[in-house]
């Protein structure tokens, strides 16, 4: 038992910061080569176009789902009607799997017998190649994975609303305060933490990127949606580099390490 | 709970005009239903087209009822190995949901309640690979399984995911809450620690160890870059590996929609019998998929 964990979660954590170090090849031989692994990614133009490809993904996911959620908890907290029933129905996507989620909406997006361009052309837009255009590529995987995941961020959310006090609203309504107004100086300091922690795990979640961009796009166009993780899997499965894939994955724990630290710090003066 | 942004009106105000009222309490309950709508349409899209005939796949065409047909899930099973990779993917899940329980189980009430030379060592060094990303380690998991001769077998696909430092962390936090004078009172009375373990620990911690296990579940049923570069012939492939190599292929999309129909069935299943349990248990835990 706890040589398994010895052996498979420890010891990968160490080979991966000393196989970082090496040449290891397919072959099993390897050299110590030092940080020549590292050096390499500063002047690897794939590698900036991966950690480009993944900021921007990040950039547009994070508000995205983030919004989606509050807004779904906001109403769901708000309405009382069927809420058991409009919950499991927020929270049905989250328990498939991403795999299924990029195949449905690879379709969705098609350009000939895609739902949406059937839909556009109705009104005569389109048809648009969605997963065609690298300008649109990024934001239409991050709508799939939005629509995938945003039912957990959402019921955490929604337990941080039920845990305002009614006593803080009340004594603001009592003042004249207006529901926005509420929302804005009571409900959202109150959450904040709550906020804060999904925002970490969306984002931690979003520099992970992987599984939606393999089946729907294939890293492309021109790879145009192609991840630091889709950097790593082929350096390590497509060209047996596995040095150089270890060190990509460091630098992936570094910035999930960063961003982790990052926002805790900021919680951490706010309160 | 009540409705607390919307509900209390004003004592001091005009009431609004009654029109205005019911039209503000309908707008949110609309707002709420397209949303929910718009969340199922994709999956609904999904099983009207698997019941597709394979001309008819585009709407509006692909709604007549009249039209449907089995025959997208008979020729999606017969060409592909869905039936295989449905059979990797319940070992896959089923086999890791008793064994992670049990070590997790065990971990955890030797890191809550007993003291063991280092002990706060080994804690942390686990705390320390929850926050290593899975696909940083994933090269030298890979390196170390090809090593043991494990790459394409069922060993390889389970056994290195068996260590879950999550759910060893959330069973000891459980474990830790249990009062110690219960296992005082074991120890006195000359209970053999097994029997503890059965007798005491496991039944305490039943609430625990079920959510987890619905999650555990759906971690693997739904996991993919692990199955997919461990599960290397056909044979291997799990059901999400599967139907991500079945819609690369020629295949026509009514019977990848089958296929993709096939797989979400026992995540449906589980959520269906479980999901008050399952959306509660975040809501009080955190606990992450």
């Amino acid at each position: 038992m706890l040589l398994l964990f010895l052996v498979f979660r420890i010891l990968p954590v160490i080979g991966a910061a000393l196989l970082s170090l090496t040449d290891y090849r397919l072959s099993g031989r390897w050299t110590f080569i030092a940080l020549d692994n590292y050096t390499r990614l500063l002047t690897d133009s794939l590698f900036h176009q991966a950690l480009g490809v993944t900021l921007t993904y990040t950039v547009i996911f994070v508000p995205l789902t983030v919004l989606l959620s509050l807004g779904t908890a906001v109403l769901l907290h708000q309405v009382v009607w069927r809420r058991g029933f409009f919950r499991g129905v927020f929270f049905l996507p989250y328990v498939t799997s991403i795999v299924l989620a990029a195949v449905i909406w690879k379709w969705i997006y098609d350009v000939q017998d895609g739902l949406l361009n059937a839909v556009l052309g109705l009104v005569s837009i389109g048809p648009v190649d969605f997963l065609g255009e690298s300008n649109l590529v990024l934001p239409s995987i991050a709508v799939t994975s939005a629509w995938k995941g945003f039912g957990y961020s959402m019921l955490i959310l929604l337990s941080g609303l039920q845990a305002v006090p009614r006593s803080y609203l009340e004594a603001a309504m009592i003042d004249g305060a207006g529901a926005w107004q509420r929302f804005r100086y009571i409900v959202l300091p109150q959450l904040r933490p709550v906020l804060f922690f999904v925002l970490v795990i969306e984002t931690i979640g979003a520099f992970q990127v992987f599984d939606a961009m393999y089946v729907m796009t294939g890293g492309g166009p021109v790879r145009s949606s192609y991840s630091l993780v889709y950097f790593l899997y082929d350096s390590g499965f497509k060209y047996f580099d596995f040095g150089y894939a270890s060190a990509i994955g460091l630098v992936l724990f570094a910035i999930v390490l960063i961003v982790s630290l990052v926002q805790r710090r900021l919680v951490g003066r706010e309160d | 709970m009540v409705n607390l942004l919307e509900r209390p009106r004003l004592r001091d105000t005009a009431p609004a005009p009654r029109t205005e009222r019911r039209a503000a309490r309908l707008t949110l309950p609309t707002l709420l239903t397209l949303t929910a709508i718009v969340t199922i349409l994709p999956f609904a899209a999904m099983v009207v087209v698997a019941f597709a005939p394979p001309s008819g796949q585009t709407f509006p065409d692909a709604l007549n009822p009249a039209n449907f047909t089995f025959g997208n899930f008979q020729r999606v099973l017969s060409s592909s190995d869905i039936p295989r990779w449905t059979v990797n993917s319940l070992l896959y899940s089923l086999v890791s949901v008793v064994c992670v329980l049990l070590f997790a189980a065990m971990a955890g009430y030797a890191f809550a309640k007993k003291r063991f030379p280092g002990r706060e060592i080994m804690f942390w060094a686990f705390l320390a690979t929850l926050m290593v990303p899975f696909q940083a380690t994933l090269i030298p998991s890979y390196i170390l399984v090809s090593r043991l001769d494990w790459v394409d077998s069922y060993w390889g696909l389970i056994v290195p995911t068996l260590a879950n430092s999550q759910a060893v962390f959330l069973l000891r936090q459980f474990i830790s809450q249990l009062p110690d004078e219960l296992f005082e009172a074991a120890e006195i009375d000359g209970a053999p620690e097994w029997r503890i373990f059965t007798m005491i620990v496991l039944p305490l911690i039943r609430p625990a160890l079920a959510t987890l296990g619905i999650f555990v579940f759906l971690w693997h049923w739904n996991d993919f870059l692990w199955p997919l570069v461990i599960g290397q012939s056909q044979q291997m492939q799990t059901l999400t590996v599967g139907l991500a190599t079945l819609q690369t292929q020629a295949v026509p999309i009514n019977q990848v929609m089958a296929g993709a129909t096939i797989t979400v069935v026992p995540s449906l299943l589980v959520f269906g019998l479980l999901q008050r349990y399952l959306t509660d248990s975040i809501a009080m835990s955190g606990l992450k998929g």
